[in-house]
C-alpha cells in the first residue's frame, strides 16, 4: 500500500517538473525587439553630401525608385534614424548646387547640404553650405536631451587643401593663398610665422599652411558642437571623422596622373606615392585635432569613419564588397581639370540594373563607390553599421 | 511552482514511514532546487560582412531545476536533470566589446548522467562522479535594436538570429550528503562540452563553445 502510495507521489512529481520544462519551452517564437535602449524622438542630422537627404532632390548615391522619400535610397543617418522608428528629410532645398536661393523646411532635421564644408570659402556667411551654418540653424530651432545629432564634416574641406596643393605645386597658388588669407584673418601673424617655420621653402610652407588651415577647421567644428549643441541641451552627439578620402576613385585618378607626370613606371608611382602620405597625412592632421578638441565630453561620441573606410579599401571581402576602384554611376561629362563627372539623377538602381553586358543585374551593388567620391547604397549601409557600434558602446542604441 | 511544493510538502509528511532509507539498488530519489549555468564561451569569427574579429559572449543565469535519481547498483545511478529553461544574453565581444546585448536565447539542456557514488549505500556522505550526454535544445531567440543597427537591418526587415540545437559531453562531480533516511543534499558542479551555430537573417553565421560550468545544488527526497 505504501508503495503504491510512493510510487503515486512520484509519477507526480516528475510530471510536475517535466511540465513545467515543457510549458516553459512553449513559450515565444523568437523574433526581434527593435526598441533602443536609448529614448530617441528626434534625430537631427549636419553635414555635407554623405548625409543629404535631398537638399537638391536627390541623394549622392545611387537613386532607389524614387530620388528623396518613399522608395528612396535609405542613406546613412537615414538607417541610423530608422532604429529609433524616425524618418529624415531634407531641411533645405535649393535648385542649384550654390545654394544661392533656398527654402527651409522647419519640419524636417536633416540639416546635411551636399557640398557642405566646415569653410566654404568665397560663399556667403549665412550660406547653408557651411555646416557650421548648419550647426547654427539647428540650435536656433532647439536641441533637447532626447535628441540625437549626427554631424559629418570636413571631407570636402580636406578635399580643397589637396586640390589647392595640386593646383600650387602647378603655379596656381590663388587657392592656397585664399585658405592662408582666411588663417590671417583668423589670426593675424599665422602665415608669417608658418613661412618662418618653413624656412623660406614655399612648397615647404604650403604643407604647413595646409595642415594649419585644416587644423583651424577642426578646432572649428569641435568649438561650434560644444557651444551650439551638446551646451543647447542635446545629451547624444555622434561625430564622423573624415574618411581617407585619398582612397576615393577621384584621388587615385589625381595620384595616377601625378605619377605620369612624374615620368611614369616605378619612379612616378614613388612620387605618388608620396604624395599620396603627405595627402593623407592631413586628413589625419585634422581628425586628430577633431578627436582632441572633442575628447572629454561624454556627450559626444567620435566615429572612426576614417580608420573603417582603409579597412573596407585594403580588406573588401571581409565587407562583401567586391569592387573598390570603379564606380558604378556612368561618367556623363568632365570637369574643368579634366576629371569625369557623374549625374546621380539620371543613375538610378533600376538604370545600373539595366546595364547591358553585364553578367547580373546586381553586379553594381557591392561595389564601394557610386560616384568617384560617394559610396553605393551598401556602402552607406556599412557606414550605418559603424555608427550603431559607436552609438551602442555609448548605450544609445 | 505551487504543485512542486505541494508535492514537496506531501513528501515531507511521508518521512515518518519507515522504508528501507539508504541508496539501494533500485531507488529513486527526486531532487528541487536550483541551477546557475555560466558559459565560458570561446568565440569564433562573424563571417563576412562584419567587422574583422567580430565576436560574441554569453551572460549566465540562475534557473529552478531539480532532478530525479535512479540507482541500478547499490553504486551506479542514473540521473536527469529537470527544470525551467535557462535563458542566456548574448553580447557583443572583440571588434563589439561594449555594444551591450545583441539578443538572447532560451536553452532546454536535456541531459542524462551515468554516475558512480563512492561509499556504502547508507552512508551518510557520498561524493559521486559521473558522465552525461546533453542534448541542447535553443529556442526563443530574440535579437535587439542593437543586432539590427550592427547587421544593416531596419524596423521594417529586422534582423533575427536562430542557433543550432546540438549535443554536447557533459563530464560530472558531486556529491550527496543524508540528512536521514529520506532527505538529502545533492550538489554537482558539471561542464558541457557544447558548441553550437548562430546564424543570422542576414546570412552571417559565427561558431560559438559555450562550455558552460553549471552549479547544482537541491534538496531531495528518497521514496
Amino acid at each position: 500500500m505504501e508503495v503504491i502510495i510512493l510510487a503515486n507521489q512520484f509519477k507526480l512529481l516528475a510530471a510536475a517538473l517535466a511540465t513545467a520544462g515543457l510549458l516553459a519551452a512553449c513559450g515565444g517564437g523568437g523574433g526581434a525587439d527593435t526598441t533602443p535602449k536609448a529614448k530617441v524622438t528626434s534625430v537631427k542630422v549636419m553635414g555635407d553630401s554623405l548625409s543629404d537627404s535631398g537638399t537638391f532632390g536627390f541623394k549622392f548615391t545611387v537613386q532607389g525608385s524614387a530620388p528623396t522619400g518613399a522608395g528612396s535610397t535609405m542613406i546613412w543617418p537615414e538607417r541610423i534614424a530608422d532604429q529609433y522608428s524616425q524618418s529624415l528629410c531634407a531641411h533645405y532645398r535649393a535648385g542649384d548646387e550654390n545654394l544661392t536661393s533656398y527654402q527651409e523646411v522647419a519640419s524636417c532635421t536633416n540639416y546635411a547640404v551636399g557640398g557642405g564644408r566646415v569653410n566654404p570659402l568665397g560663399a556667403p556667411a549665412t550660406s547653408p553650405l557651411s555646416v557650421l551654418v548648419q550647426i547654427q540653424a539647428a540650435s536656433k530651432a532647439g536641441f533637447s536631451a532626447d535628441d540625437l545629432v549626427i554631424i559629418d564634416g570636413g571631407a570636402n574641406d580636406a578635399a580643397d587643401v589637396i586640390g589647392a596643393l595640386i593646383a600650387a605645386a602647378k603655379g596656381n597658388s590663388q587657392p592656397l593663398n585664399a585658405m592662408v588669407a582666411w588663417l590671417d584673418s583668423k589670426a593675424p601673424g599665422t602665415s608669417a610665422a608658418l613661412m618662418t617655420q618653413a624656412g623660406g621653402d614655399a612648397s615647404k610652407f604650403a604643407g604647413l599652411a595646409a595642415g594649419a588651415y585644416l587644423q583651424t577647421l577642426a578646432k572649428a567644428l569641435a568649438g561650434s558642437i560644444a557651444q551650439n549643441v551638446v551646451a543647447k541641451g542635446a545629451t547624444r552627439v555622434a561625430v564622423l571623422n573624415v574618411p581617407a578620402i585619398t582612397k576615393t576613385p577621384r584621388f587615385q585618378m589625381v595620384l595616377a596622373s601625378i605619377a605620369q607626370a612624374a615620368g611614369g613606371g616605378d619612379q612616378g608611382a614613388a612620387v605618388a606615392a608620396k604624395q599620396e602620405a603627405s595627402f593623407d597625412a592631413l586628413v589625419q592632421a585634422f581628425n586628430a585635432q577633431l578627436a582632441a578638441s572633442l575628447a572629454g565630453q561624454s556627450q559626444v561620441a567620435v566615429v572612426d569613419f576614417y580608420t573603417e573606410f582603409k579597412n573596407q579599401i585594403s580588406n573588401p571581402a571581409q565587407y562583401d564588397f567586391d569592387n573598390v576602384k570603379d564606380p558604378v554611376c556612368p561618367v556623363t561629362g568632365v570637369d574643368g581639370s579634366g576629371l569625369p563627372t557623374y549625374t546621380f539623377p539620371t543613375c538610378t538602381a533600376a538604370a545600373l540594373s539595366a546595364t547591358p553586358g553585364k553578367t547580373s543585374p546586381d553586379w553594381w551593388q557591392h561595389h564601394v563607390f557610386a560616384d568617384s567620391f560617394h559610396p553605393t547604397p551598401y556602402g552607406h549601409q556599412q557606414m550605418s553599421q559603424l555608427v550603431s557600434r559607436a552609438l551602442a558602446q555609448k548605450g544609445w542604441l | 511552482m505551487k504543485k512542486f511544493l505541494r508535492i514537496a510538502a506531501g513528501a515531507a509528511a511521508l518521512t515518518a514511514c519507515g522504508l528501507a532509507g539508504a541508496q539501494s539498488a533500485g531507488t529513486w530519489s527526486a531532487r528541487i532546487g536550483a541551477t546557475h549555468l555560466s558559459p565560458d564561451v570561446s568565440s569564433g569569427n562573424l563571417s563576412a560582412p562584419s567587422f574583422p574579429n567580430t565576436k560574441v559572449d554569453a551572460k549566465s543565469d540562475t534557473q529552478l531545476t531539480g532532478g530525479l535519481t535512479y540507482m541500478v547498483t547499490d553504486n551506479f545511478a542514473l540521473d536527469v536533470p529537470l527544470g525551467l529553461p535557462f535563458k542566456n544574453d548574448l553580447v557583443g565581444d572583440g571588434a563589439l566589446a561594449g555594444v551591450g546585448k545583441l539578443g538572447s536565447t532560451k536553452v532546454l539542456a536535456a541531459t542524462v548522467f551515468a554516475q558512480y557514488r563512492f561509499n556504502a549505500a547508507n552512508a551518510a556522505f557520498r561524493p559521486y562522479v559521473g558522465l552525461g550526454v546533453t542534448y541542447a535544445w535553443f529556442f526563443d531567440e530574440k535579437t535587439t535594436a542593437t543586432l539590427n543597427g550592427l547587421s544593416g537591418g531596419t524596423q521594417a526587415n529586422p534582423t533575427t538570429a536562430k542557433l543550432d540545437n546540438k549535443f554536447g559531453i557533459t563530464p560530472q562531480i558531486g556529491f550527496v550528503y543524508n540528512l536521514n533516511d529520506r532527505w538529502f543534499i545533492d550538489a554537482a558542479y558539471y561542464k558541457s562540452f557544447l558548441k553550437s551555430t548562430i546564424h543570422l537573417s542576414t546570412g552571417q553565421s559565427i561558431k560559438v563553445k559555450f562550455n558552460p560550468d553549471v552549479f547544482a545544488i537541491g534538496i531531495g527526497y528518497r521514496f
